[in-house]
């Protein structure tokens, strides 16, 4: 159920993609990696083809006095409830706990919660790790857990997270150290979710405290993290400080501070990298991984670029066509040429890291025999004339938001018209695609947009539960009984053998079906100056306190 | 009451109301907008009834237009200016935690702009190269956005003199990170009022009373500074008052280039959010600057030219 618009990585939308090709051309170091050039020739401006997964860059030597880090954008809070989106979830990840701890290899593990039972399928029961402090030297207790995971249900707090909390029925205290929730129906999501924003434990005292103003500038938050908040400036940068009476040895911060500046323009920071003004950063704008090697590192990711089809009663109405066009779109030149050549193709709408929870056996049934779609435009064009919507017209919405979209959708169009389709663009301003994902009436008169869609939680259900009928996400009014009931029967079920069963036949079906067009997986890509080492790069960056381990090279 | 005291009234008059009519205009058309705000303030979530309710209840979104437009102007008047939808806390405070920079920045770009455009346009009439001439076509050509790409790449990135981001601290490490963006979106500007210095000037050169004073073998540097560049002022001025008001306006795109964060790149983000209380504050920041400038050049007219305190 997460979301990634992307189009707060770009908001001076139009201008960017004219200064990341004017910063390519004018910013002469050339393309120093990558050896193993496209077959095709139809390579970017980048040139760099290859990429290895790092899992850890190394131990740090010693400790740092402080590093400065760039976001993208600035957070709009720190209020947990309302941490969604990469700016505010990778400063967050540093300062607040959660109940379970999301590792680098997407597993997860005991975090503020030492051990969980499930007495009955709507039971869970939370002993709450003793001796954890705040950062203002509280002691947590379980009042502080009862007090803020209760913030993710009430309405006037209307929390991002509310969705993840609609099978709760109650949250209570149970001893000193010790929380129940009761579920309305069994839900095997719902733990995963207590290692990510929706496990947030906040101090009660602060949160009431505080108020209207909690997460904001001027308050910021009081969390049992390695780091502290320390300042805020608004447009500026946020500081953190390393917080002393850390209960986990394992991760004290090798740095005694972490600045965080905000810089939204890629070309800017870029810049910024090489000329050593920033440390480092998450999400290196694509058409830079060649310039800025070898200190770009790619990790582990849940993230897939989708082109969601919208409009299920058009000429994408019949399940051939969708198969058709899916087929027929060049998936690997688009990665070479949106994506300086990193990531893979995707034949199915999770990454295989998704299924890391499920017991091996699974893991493989649902990563290997899925229905493939290689690049075919012969049998893509023999295919939607059978359903014979030659010459029909499809709107495919977009927006300059960074030169990925820009590629894609052109692909998207070529492949349109390779089938027989007529391809329409429809470009349209940042806010108005943001709004593509969370307005019906914004998506009328569309039949494909394009998302980056990752999951908060290592779960193939969460992306799936995107497919099922009547789902906010479900952007095209999908509707499948068989995939309906398969989904549902994995939600209820908490054996893990049972319940990969399960998803691994939503998965089949919504494969066939295409609701969603797969196109590539997205690794994560880091950059990590020179002064700097210690990052295990992974898309848990978004929860899990990566700042810690960061010291010096 | 004295007739200066009138036309005084008359203009802050003028300003109050194209003030309140700008606000409501662009109270008003922020709301025809497309998308919802409710929309961008659940993020994409999947909120239930209860909690959209809550959320349009919060914002005021329940209340009818006309009514939500009086209560926005009456807490204007107050001096609040309304909670950012996007960032939280209030707009007054993310207004003012990114003005002082850009107001550094417009500045520096005015001082740039008048120092050299001026100094440039003068030179360009007074000799007779072509060279200002060309410098003036290849400036006025650089958009401000290829200027902070080169001036950044080649001195941020090549030679390393200037800081590529941010804003720095202290006033001598603020001054040094504004040099390069106030360039950039000074050389534009610079290289209009050069023309326009110019084409004054030379007009002026070719009076006849600019040749009869010649001839009479009043100093050179004297004919200039008193029958050719006063006269030639007016216009200069005119230009030069238009262009810097608008230079609030060309923030955006410099600060977005440096990641300075000033109130321009902060425009441009909430549109994107429709973070309406943030936008609506900011236009009417920069529709007051217009008005502030334009009456400071009308009240310059008269010190520099008698003629015109005559007939006003």
């Amino acid at each position: 159920m997460t979301v990634t618009i992307r189009s707060r990585r770009t908001a001076m939308a139009a201008a960017t993609a004219l200064l990341l090709a004017g910063s390519a051309a004018c910013s002469g170091k050339a393309g120093s990696g990558g050896s193993g050039s496209s077959a095709n020739g139809s390579d970017p401006a980048a040139g760099k083809t290859s990429y290895t997964l790092t899992a850890d860059t190394g131990t740090p030597k010693g400790d740092l006095d402080s590093f400065t880090w760039s976001i993208f954008a600035e957070p709009p809070s720190l209020d947990y409830t309302q941490a969604f989106d990469y700016p505010p979830n990778q400063v967050l990840a540093n300062v607040c706990e959660s109940l379970l701890r999301w590792n680098p290899d997407l597993t997860t593990s005991p975090g503020l919660a030492t051990d969980w039972k499930n007495p009955d399928p709507k039971t869970w029961v939370f002993d709450i790790r003793p001796g954890v402090k705040f950062h203002d030297g509280t002691t947590l207790t379980a009042d502080d857990v009862v007090a803020s995971l209760s913030r993710n249900m009430d309405p006037n707090v209307a929390s991002v997270w509310a969705n993840q909390y609609r099978n709760v029925d109650k949250i209570e205290k149970t001893g000193p150290l010790q929380v129940t929730m009761h579920l309305k129906s069994p839900d095997s999501t719902f733990l995963e979710y207590m290692a990510a924003s929706p496990g947030t434990v906040e101090s009660a005292a602060t949160l009431s405290a505080d108020g209207k103003d909690y997460g904001g500038p001027a308050k910021g938050v009081n969390c049992t993290g390695p780091f502290a908040f320390q300042s805020w400036q608004p447009g500026q940068s946020i500081v953190l400080k390393r917080f002393d009476d850390y209960w986990d040895p394992s991760l004290k911060a090798h740095s005694k501070q972490v600045k965080f500046t905000f810089i939204g323009d890629p070309t800017a920071r870029v810049n910024a990298f090489q000329t050593g003004e920033v440390d480092g950063g998450w999400m290196v704008p694509p058409g830079s991984y060649a310039q800025l090697a070898p200190n770009v590192y790619f990790g582990k990711s849940t993230t897939v670029a989708d082109e969601v089809v919208s409009n299920l009663s058009g000429p994408l109405g019949d399940p051939r066509v969708r198969q058709a066009l899916l087929m027929a779109t060049d998936r690997k030149g688009i990665i070479n040429a949106g994506d300086g050549g990193v990531g893979e193709i995707a034949d199915s709408l999770v990454t295989p890291d998704n299924w890391n929870n499920a017991p091996d056996a699974q893991k493989k049934a649902g990563t290997t025999g899925l229905p493939a779609y290689p690049y075919d435009k012969a049998k893509a064009k023999a295919l939607a004339q059978q359903a014979g919507v030659h010459g029909q017209q499809v709107v495919i919405a977009t927006s300059p938001l960074d030169t990925q979209t820009t590629i894609i959708t052109q692909a998207i169009a070529q492949a349109c018209t390779d089938i027989g389709l007529t391809p329409k663009i429809d470009t349209i301003s940042a806010d108005k695609y943001t709004a593509l994902f969370t307005d019906p009436a914004a998506r009328k008169g569309v039949d494909l947009f394009l998302t980056f869609w990752y999951t908060s939680v290592t779960d193939p259900l969460d992306m799936y539960s995107s497919l099922e009928t009547g789902a906010y996400s479900n952007y095209g009014s999908y509707s499948n009984k068989d995939f309906d009931a398969a989904f549902e029967q994995a939600v209820g079920s908490y054996d893990p053998a049972t319940r990969a069963q399960a998803t691994q036949k939503a998965q089949q079906i919504a494969l066939t079906d295409l609701p969603w067009l797969p196109l590539y997986f997205e690794p994560v890509s880091v950059y990590m100056g020179s002064k700097i080492t210690g990052l295990k790069p992974s898309i848990d960056y978004l929860y899990y306190p990566w700042a810690a381990e960061i010291g010096a090279k | 009451m004295k007739l200066t005291h009138l036309v005084w009234l008359r203009r802050v008059g003028a300003m109050v109301l194209t003030l309140l009519v700008t606000s409501f205009l662009v109270f008003s058309s922020l709301y025809l907008a497309p998308g919802d705000p409710v929309a961008f303030l659940v993020k994409g979530r999947s909120p239930s009834p209860d909690q959209l309710a809550a959320i349009r209840h919060q914002y005021g979104f329940d209340k009818p237009f006309l009514l939500r437009y009086w209560d926005w102007l009456g807490g204007m008047l107050h001096g609040d200016f309304g909670q950012s939808y996007q960032l939280h806390a209030s707009v007054a405070s993310v207004i003012g935690a990114r003005l002082p920079s850009t107001l550094l920045l417009v500045a520096l770009s005015t001082v740039l702009i008048v120092v050299f455009g001026v100094g440039l346009g003068i030179l360009g009439a007074l000799r007779k190269g072509k060279g200002v001439v060309v410098l003036v076509t290849v400036g006025a050509a650089v958009p401000s956005f290829t200027a902070a790409i080169v001036l950044r790449s080649v001195f941020g990135v090549r030679l390393g003199w200037f800081p590529t981001v941010g804003t720095g601290s202290g006033f001598g490490d603020e001054l040094h990170h504004m040099v390069l963006p106030s360039v950039a979106l000074a050389i534009t500007f610079m290289a209009l009022v050069t023309r326009v210095t110019r084409a004054a000037m030379l007009e002026e050169l070719g009076r006849e009373h600019v040749e009869v004073v010649t001839s009479r073998g009043l100093p050179r540097a004297a004919v200039i500074r008193r029958h050719v560049l006063r006269n030639a002022l007016g216009p200069v001025v005119t230009v030069s008052g238009l262009l810097i008001s608008g230079l609030l306006v060309s923030t955006a795109i410099v600060e977005s280039a440096f990641g300075m964060n000033g109130v321009g790149s902060l425009l441009v983000t909430s549109v994107d959010h429709m973070d309406f209380p943030v936008v609506q504050a900011i236009v009417l920041l920069v529709v007051a600057a217009f008005v502030v400038v334009n009456t400071a050049v009308d009240l310059m007219y008269p010190l520099i030219d008698p003629r015109v305190r005559a007939a006003t």
